[in-house]
């Protein structure tokens, strides 16, 4: 029962971390490396505007968010829009990005264990004998809402659906008038408005720490690759396998190898079926 | 209406379009026949401003050095630095070769996503009509556009090319590989488009007979060169083109 209720916990997390790198990379074919770090920056935000500004701490956590809207697009606006479509550029570039953020949050004395952002609700229910605290199951709440909003916006709205095109043929969409530096730059804000949101619902249940950019960025490549890059669907259900496949091993095999899944899972992945699992579309293309 | 004259481009070495100056006027079908490799598909991407896209992506992945010369006028205005983008939102939409349908959508969704630039009013209008000419599409509606027959790409293309707006509307060989029934059903629509919307259209094809009934005026490009010009009954008189272009 334990290992469903925190299996559930740690898939919902990991989509989190990895719908917003799913997101950049399915519409502008862009591999946001700098999604770890956009996700720390948020918290680091919402903590001093919570700390230092004093603000209201729903209005911290909505400033953090906006926050890391704006420089998302800004990295894209003034950094990335001159190195497109040069994939090793753009990784180079997004990482170099990444690094700067982290360690200039370092380098600002943003260190060791004291950061941390409150819970939204103190308390726990029980489910089936087991008790799990309100916040994470606000997580799954959230979790699940956000991917039905995704699908509502990218079905129903113009720029979404003008998003969709875009990832799919990007020349049939510019044939049409939409512009694929626009589209990225809404993308962009998207994908970091998406790190900010999955930082501000797990970081209360731990720490704020820099190191923590590197394994979230780590673990939204796994997932993505896992269920094929770029591929939406494909990382809501990666997620799910290796949630549960970390929580089995932290259950049987101990806790401190729950990265190695999240490794052990990209090699074979790239060993056994390299477009991942919802990659078939591609994959069939390629031979034609 | 929109008048380009002497556009060369080269890819690297290679001239893909020699001097060639092409005009359509105001609510006039052109014809731009010639034989494959002759420098259509070039054509309409130099004119709908894809080239520049093209040429950017080959610039940034260190490929293919394209050049681009000539001018493009539209209605008195010098359009040939203009994005595709912002050609797109002066009416310019091309409705590509191969059609390019969205293929992991519907085909509401491919209309909906043609009608971006469009306003709600003008979407909700244009839909009604789209499914009006092509009658065929009302039933697939929800079908995704990979599962579609050619045919029916053909329609829903021009259909969300449509919903773009457009003033002037490029079809690239929009009968490529379709049977000669869905030839002169697509023929009898682009007409039928073209009085009802008051849309101008240039439409390039390597067989010159389904197209020739409905056209105006037409050119003939051969090697990237527009070797000959003239109305429907100039090109019809004309011994070479008709053994060439029309098969009799």
């Amino acid at each position: 029962m334990d290992i469903i209720i925190y299996g559930t916990i740690n898939s919902v997390a990991l989509a989190l971390y990895a719908l917003g790198f799913a997101l950049v990379y399915g519409i502008s074919r862009l591999p946001n490396f700098a999604h770890g770090a956009l996700y720390v920056l948020s918290g680091f935000v919402a903590w001093s505007a919570l700390n230092i500004l004093g603000i209201n701490y729903l209005l911290s956590i909505l400033l953090a968010i906006a926050v890391t809207a704006i420089v998302g697009s800004v990295i894209y606006q003034f950094f990335l829009i001159r190195i497109r479509g040069m994939e090793i550029s753009e990784i180079i570039a997004t990482y170099a990005i990444a690094l700067a953020i982290l360690e200039g949050l370092r380098w600002g004395g943003f260190k060791g264990m004291t950061y941390t952002l409150p819970p939204f609700i103190e308390g726990s229910a029980a489910i089936g004998g087991i008790s799990v605290d309100y916040q994470r199951l606000l997580t799954v709440g959230v979790g699940a809402a956000l991917v039905a909003f995704l699908w509502l916006f990218t079905h129903k709205t113009r720029i979404g659906l003008a998003l969709r095109g875009m990832a799919q043929d990007e020349r049939a969409a510019l044939m049409l008038g939409i512009d694929s530096d626009v589209m990225a730059v809404v993308a962009m804000g998207l994908g970091s408005s998406l790190a900010a949101l999955s930082a501000m619902l797990l970081l209360p249940l731990g720490n704020i720490v820099v190191e923590s950019g590197y394994n979230v960025l780590i673990l939204a490549i796994a997932v993505c690759i896992v269920g094929g890059l770029g591929s939406w669907a494909g990382a809501v259900l990666a997620a799910f396998i290796i949630g549960f496949a970390q929580i089995l091993t932290a259950v049987y095999l101990g806790s401190h190898y729950q990265m190695v899944v999240a490794l052990l899972a990209i090699i074979l992945t790239l060993i056994f079926k390299p477009s991942g699992i919802f990659g078939q579309q591609k994959e069939l293309e390629e031979r034609v | 209406m929109l008048e380009a004259t002497g556009l060369m481009v080269f890819y690297e070495n290679m001239l893909a379009l020699n001097n060639v100056s092409i005009r359509c006027g105001e609510n006039q079908i052109v014809g731009v026949f010639g034989a494959n490799s002759a420098g259509k598909s070039t054509l309409m991407y130099a004119l709908s401003g894809i080239m520049l896209d093209i040429r950017k992506k080959e610039e940034m992945a260190g490929g293919e050095r394209i050049t681009l010369t000539g001018s493009i006028r539209y209605r008195d205005q010098e359009i040939m630095a203009s994005k595709s983008s912002r050609r797109a939102r002066l009416g310019i939409v091309l409705c590509p070769e191969r059609r390019r349908i969205f293929k992991e959508c519907s085909v509401l969704e491919n209309l909906k996503i043609g009608g971006y630039l469009a306003t709600a009013a003008q979407a909700q209008e244009t839909l009604e009509y789209v499914f009006k000419v092509f009658p065929a599409l009302t039933k697939l509606k929800s079908r995704l556009g990979g599962f579609l027959s050619g045919g029916e790409q053909q329609m829903l293309a021009i259909g969300r090319a449509l919903m773009a707006q457009p003033k002037i509307l490029l079809l690239d060989e929009p009968l490529l590989g379709l049977s000669p029934l869905m030839q002169a059903m697509l023929m009898h629509a682009t007409r039928e488009i073209r009085d009802e919307r008051k849309i101008s259209i240039i439409i390039t094809e390597q067989y010159a007979r389904p197209v020739i009934p409905i056209i105006n005026y037409a050119f003939i490009l051969e090697n990237g060169s527009a070797v000959l010009e003239g109305t429907r009954e100039e090109l019809m008189n004309n011994p070479d083109v008709r053994s060439a272009y029309f098969g009799i």
